[in-house]
């Protein structure tokens, strides 16, 4: 029995051993092709970063973080030499620039420079002479192959749409938003570009996006919300999915500060 | 007397932390200034040293108007004030971190950490939570005993040594139970103290 025992044992410490070795050549891949958010504590609960080309949902109702947390991830990627586009839809740039100018990762010469490119999705819209207010699948392609245009001849590592509901809402049917963000998170896949779409919902409501659709498409999503302690809203982030990786799934304090941007920390657990 | 008291709280106190990574301090709370007082004499003859002084007791600005270039001419001190914002004030201080509400444990392990990150490695870190008891006036016992286990865990993992006071009358069987099971060290300031 004894020896059958050590016999047990040498064997497991081999394979254990083994499977050490596969796991560390397989992390040192998966290293090179993940990419950080720059936000450390997010980082850690994505296991290193987001794996690269993943369409991510950024979810979260008004004044959740959304825009703050996406401009961080553009900066810090820009500060390590990826270069990224911001295509907002839901507000003017110079009101954009002018909410950044109060964070300390805010840098305008990475706007100057080229490393952030912030674009007016109503301004191309315009100019492609499509209908402001509804698109029909002919529009809905222009708009897809300026985007796909756009990040390729940028070459943009990081891609943002602020906000994919306000863009679906001008898409009219559920087919129509499928086909568009599947194209479109399978195009900057393949151009090893990560994306950031943002979704607004209701607040206190367990819902991922407002047509019901986007999150089967994304490849991950982070929820942001808020928790109410003694009349206080606290802000929260959790990672609910995020394709590729082994991701943490706690509920963290979010906090935003001008001179840290985004910070997090575990959740206390209430039970007040 | 209250010079002699001070002496000795600071002898104690000095000792206490340099030697342990966590010590809690319970006093009457008409001994509190002398505390006060003391600490900052310590940390004012240790200009090398980092602290981070987390207030929920009294506001910043009053602790510098009673303690003035004690508490602060050094440099070496940074503080953490959770009741000022929430209590209306609303003055800024490079030297000061206001937290919004004392109920924001977690915005408060934050900074903590945040003082310490820009400290370098080469310097001795000390935390002073001014009180864990008045955190039990803005939030649940039991979320202020996962608050300190939490941020126990946090500063001995960054080699933060820390001093934890508690005012007597402020207490609870939650709290006196914490900060006994998290202090590598008690201090308990008795009228036979000295």
């Amino acid at each position: 029995m004894a020896a059958y025992a050590v016999i047990n044992i040498e064997w497991i410490e081999e394979i254990s051993m083994s499977e050490g070795m596969v796991i560390s050549e397989e992390r040192t891949t998966e290293e090179n092709v993940v990419c950080k958010t720059g936000i450390d504590e997010l980082d850690v609960q994505l296991d290193g970063g987001i794996p690269v080309g993943n369409t991510v949902l950024m979810v979260g109702s008004s004044g959740s973080g959304k825009t703050t947390l996406c401009m961080q991830f553009l900066a810090n990627g820009a500060r390590q030499g990826e270069r990224g586009v911001f295509f907002t839809i839901t507000e003017p740039l110079f009101k954009l620039t002018k909410n950044m100018q109060g964070f300390d990762f805010y840098d305008k010469k990475l706007i100057e420079s080229g490393m952030i490119n912030l674009i007016d999705l109503r301004i191309i819209s315009e100019r492609l002479g499509l209908d402001a207010e509804k698109y029909t699948v002919e529009d809905a392609s222009a708009l897809l192959e300026v985007l796909k245009d756009i990040a390729d001849e940028l070459n943009v590592k990081r891609l943002v749409i602020d906000s994919i509901t306000a863009l679906c809402y001008r898409l009219q049917t559920k087919e129509m938003i499928r086909d568009f963000i599947f194209k479109l998170g399978s195009s900057l896949a393949a151009m090893n570009c990560t994306t950031f779409l943002t979704s607004e919902v209701p607040p206190n409501e367990v819902k991922y996006s407002q047509y019901d659709i986007e999150e089967f498409i994304a490849d991950g999503i982070i929820l942001l919300g808020d928790v109410d302690r003694s009349g206080d809203l606290i802000r929260t982030l959790q990672l609910i999915k995020m394709r590729g990786t082994t991701h943490s799934r706690i509920k963290s304090a979010m906090s935003i500060s001008s001179k840290n941007g985004v910070e997090l920390t575990p959740l206390l657990k209430s039970r007040a | 007397m209250t010079n002699t008291l001070i002496d000795g709280l600071k002898e104690r106190v000095s000792n206490a932390i340099i030697t342990n990574q966590s010590v809690g301090v319970i006093l009457p709370g008409n001994n509190y200034s002398d505390l006060i007082q003391a600490l900052f004499e310590h940390i004012h003859s240790r200009p090398e040293d980092v602290w981070a002084y987390v207030t929920i007791t009294r506001p910043y600005e009053s602790i510098v108007k009673q303690f003035g270039d004690l508490a602060s001419s050094r440099g070496n001190i940074k503080f953490i004030d959770c009741i000022s914002r929430a209590a209306g004030l609303s003055k800024i201080d490079s030297n000061c971190v206001f937290i919004e509400s004392p109920a924001h444990l977690e915005k408060i392990i934050m900074e903590i950490l945040n003082i310490f990150r820009n400290a370098g490695d080469n310097v001795q870190k000390y935390l002073i939570i001014d009180s864990l008891s008045s955190l039990l006036i803005y939030n649940d016992a039991q979320l202020v005993t996962e608050f300190f286990a939490h941020l126990t865990n946090r500063t001995r993992l960054s080699d933060i040594h820390s001093v934890s006071i508690a005012i007597e009358e402020e207490m609870n069987d939650n709290i006196n139970k914490i900060i006994y099971l998290r202090s590598d060290k008690i201090i308990k300031l008795r009228e036979s103290f000295i």
